[in-house]
């Protein structure tokens, strides 16, 4: 028998604080469809997906009804296409991404994530032919997401990769100058990117996963946010450590929701379940955001003093409750702070509060990194790498995921909005010094040893 | 052996459980399962047991009587039988309703369910409306057959909470668990 307060909390988080399942990802590994022959490879891959696929979205929305918790993204991601497809040319890459885009149309799949490469120590042929093919294939297609990792605490950071990282997101903004260089928001950088995130834009197969895979985006910044309200409301006394707490079990309940919903999408799928990601992905809905948490917190805004300390408390509550929830948890899991796609940080962004330097220092405690990030259109291609370097620097010493989306919108100055529809949403153009500081350290290349840290043989 | 189930009503007081079940020891009787719930200053109980086949269950219909009717409880005892056939393929779901009271709310709801032969397994309704007379709720915990077309029952039992005044949900038992329960 349950208890009325259990049946009233569940549906006080399920009706008014945006729980849902965020993200249902289907891991698809392509390594099966290799070919000398590049139409032959695009066949193979559009037999293999559609097969495993077909049903993807009709059984996470019968689950979603069954439970009454909507799965609000039905994603796919694949190996990662400079691996599978090594051997192509960039323009026989772009070919790939424009039949992979045609593919997720088909199945109405959200995002195909995993147009990536691994160059953390250095480039193949595949690798340097996908890279070349970014920023056209992100300009032609609308569905397919983009990743490469440059950095690893085990191999260092790769700085030619991070200099061509550069000039590629310049490339790649260039061609979607009419959408405000949009084609950047579906192109992450990584330092340590996990092998089975099923968040975009991050989202690839690893090359030690199963032939294919459910893995499952929790969510619920709108559902902590609430918790902890209600908390200081009934004992306006309550401290941190008791706020941790209740941060906590909240994340337990986000992460035993979107488990469930995930095994039972498996299970009518007869797929194996891969892992649960803890993380709080907000969305640019009021009620649905991250920033809000900080408000709650007791800061003025998110961008305060005291904002790396809140969001390093946050992080590990997540992770705490999350961990014990789940049997497998994997992914990035824990707090996303990304900019336009939260409506409270992008304002914090607007008014001031919040400004790079202090964004930077943040990702040096939450789970993914300078995300969705809108900069001046004329940045040189060196300053933005000097930024990827960064942010790569703070993942590699501390054994972490950090990433780097950033989105240089054409013809737009700091202070200007760019706009990027739907869950990407929109945010003013951040403040970044761009004075050609960055080029002579840039220009070194070469790769930055591995730190002390990894050896751990 | 044979299978009795045994119903004790009236005012709740000290004492019913055990005189009940000191009559029911003596008859020789082994208890299987035993349930009481008290709603206001009402109780109700049931026992179920097997007894030998030798014994009357008038008999100790009778010695039951003459235990518990002096305390102002009636009591009914009959033979059970184990269901016949298939069980249904059911799942549960829990539905609740918050709003204001008036009558037939419980009537108004449980109509759609028995239509449907969603099977209610518990049902707490507690319409006092002393704080908040908006904020009354009911919680049915029901059995839903496989074979049921969810689609139509969620529609119909959301008309009707409608018609009714009534803000309702209708969630998959396992949600409550996972959530509550480690």
């Amino acid at each position: 028998m349950l208890t009325e307060r259990e049946v009233i909390a569940t549906l006080e988080m399920l009706r008014n604080e945006n729980l849902d399942v965020r993200t249902v990802t289907l891991g698809v590994s392509l390594f099966d469809c290799a070919s000398h022959d590049a139409d032959r490879f695009i066949l193979n891959v559009r037999a293999k997906i559609t097969r495993a696929a077909a049903n993807l979205v009709d059984v996470c929305d019968e689950v979603g009804l069954k439970y009454g918790i909507p799965v609000v993204n039905k994603r796919i991601s694949i190996s990662p296409i400079a691996v599978a497809a090594c051997g192509f040319s960039a323009e026989e890459m772009c070919r790939i991404a424009v039949a992979l885009d045609d593919i997720a149309g088909h199945l109405r799949i959200d995002f195909i994530g995993g147009f990536s490469a691994l160059v953390e120590k250095g480039f193949t042929k595949g690798d340097c032919a996908l890279i070349e093919a970014i920023p056209e294939a992100l300009a032609k297609t609308d569905r397919i997401c983009s990743s490469v990792n440059v950095a690893s605490t085990q191999a260092g950071i790769n700085m030619d990769a991070v200099a061509l990282m550069g000039r590629t997101i310049r490339r790649t903004a260039e061609l979607t100058a009419d959408r405000d260089g949009i084609g950047c928001a579906k192109l992450v950088v990584f330092a340590n990117i996990p092998q089975d995130v099923p968040f975009m834009a991050g989202a690839y197969l690893g090359v030690g996963e199963p032939d294919l895979v459910i893995n499952v985006g929790v969510s619920g910044p709108g559902v902590v946010k609430k918790a902890i309200d209600r908390a200081r409301t009934n004992h306006p006394d309550m401290n941190l450590g008791s706020l941790s707490e209740v941060i906590k079990r909240t994340a337990f309940k986000v992460t035993r929701v979107g488990e469930l919903i995930g095994r039972a999408v498996a299970d009518k799928l007869a797929i194996p379940f891969g892992v649960a990601d803890l993380s709080l992905a907000p969305t640019p809905n009021a009620g649905d955001s991250v920033g809000e948490i900080f408000q709650s917190l007791g800061l003025k805004s998110i961008g305060n003093p005291g904002s790396t300390a809140i969001l390093a408390m946050l992080n590990d509550a997540v992770k705490k409750g999350g961990i014990f929830a789940s049997s497998y948890v994997g992914g990035l899991s824990g707090a996303f702070i990304p900019v336009s796609e939260d409506l409270n940080i992008a304002e914090a962004t607007r008014n001031g509060s919040l400004t790079l330097d202090k964004l930077e220092a943040m990702t040096s405690v939450c789970s993914v990194g300078l995300d969705m990030v809108a900069i001046p259109g004329d940045t040189s291609a060196e300053t933005i790498s000097g930024i990827i370097a960064d942010e790569m620097a703070i993942g590699v010493i501390n054994s972490k995921a950090t990433a780097a989306r950033l989105i240089p919108v054409p013809g737009k100055k700091a202070g200007d909005k760019a706009s990027f529809g739907g869950l990407l949403g929109e945010a003013t153009i951040m403040n970044i010094r761009d004075d050609g500081g960055s080029a002579g350290f840039i220009a070194l290349g070469g790769r930055i040893p591995a730190p002390v840290q990894s050896f751990k043989n | 052996m044979k299978k009795i189930a045994v119903f004790v009503m009236g005012p709740d007081r000290p004492g019913i459980i055990a005189a009940v079940s000191k009559t029911l020891f003596e008859y020789g009787c082994n208890l299987e399962d035993v349930s009481q719930t008290i709603l206001q200053s009402s109780f109700v109980g049931i026992f179920i047991g097997t007894i030998p086949e030798i014994l009357s269950e008038e008999a100790v219909l009778a010695a039951l009587q003459a235990d518990v009717e002096p305390m102002g409880l009636a009591v009914h005892l009959s033979l059970t039988q184990e269901p016949a056939g298939e069980p249904t393929v059911s799942e549960s779901f829990v539905i609740t309703t918050v709003g204001s009271d008036r009558p037939g709310l419980v009537a108004g709801v449980a109509e759609i369910l028995a239509k449907s032969s969603v099977n209610i397994t518990n049902l707490k309704a507690v319409f006092r409306g002393t704080k908040n007379p908006n904020h009354n709720v009911m919680i049915y915990e029901v059995d839903i057959p496989q074979s049921l077309d969810q689609h139509s029952f969620r529609t119909a039992l959301y008309n009707r909470a409608h018609e009714l005044g009534l803000d309702i949900s209708l969630q998959h038992r396992e949600i409550f668990e996972q959530i509550h329960r480690v």
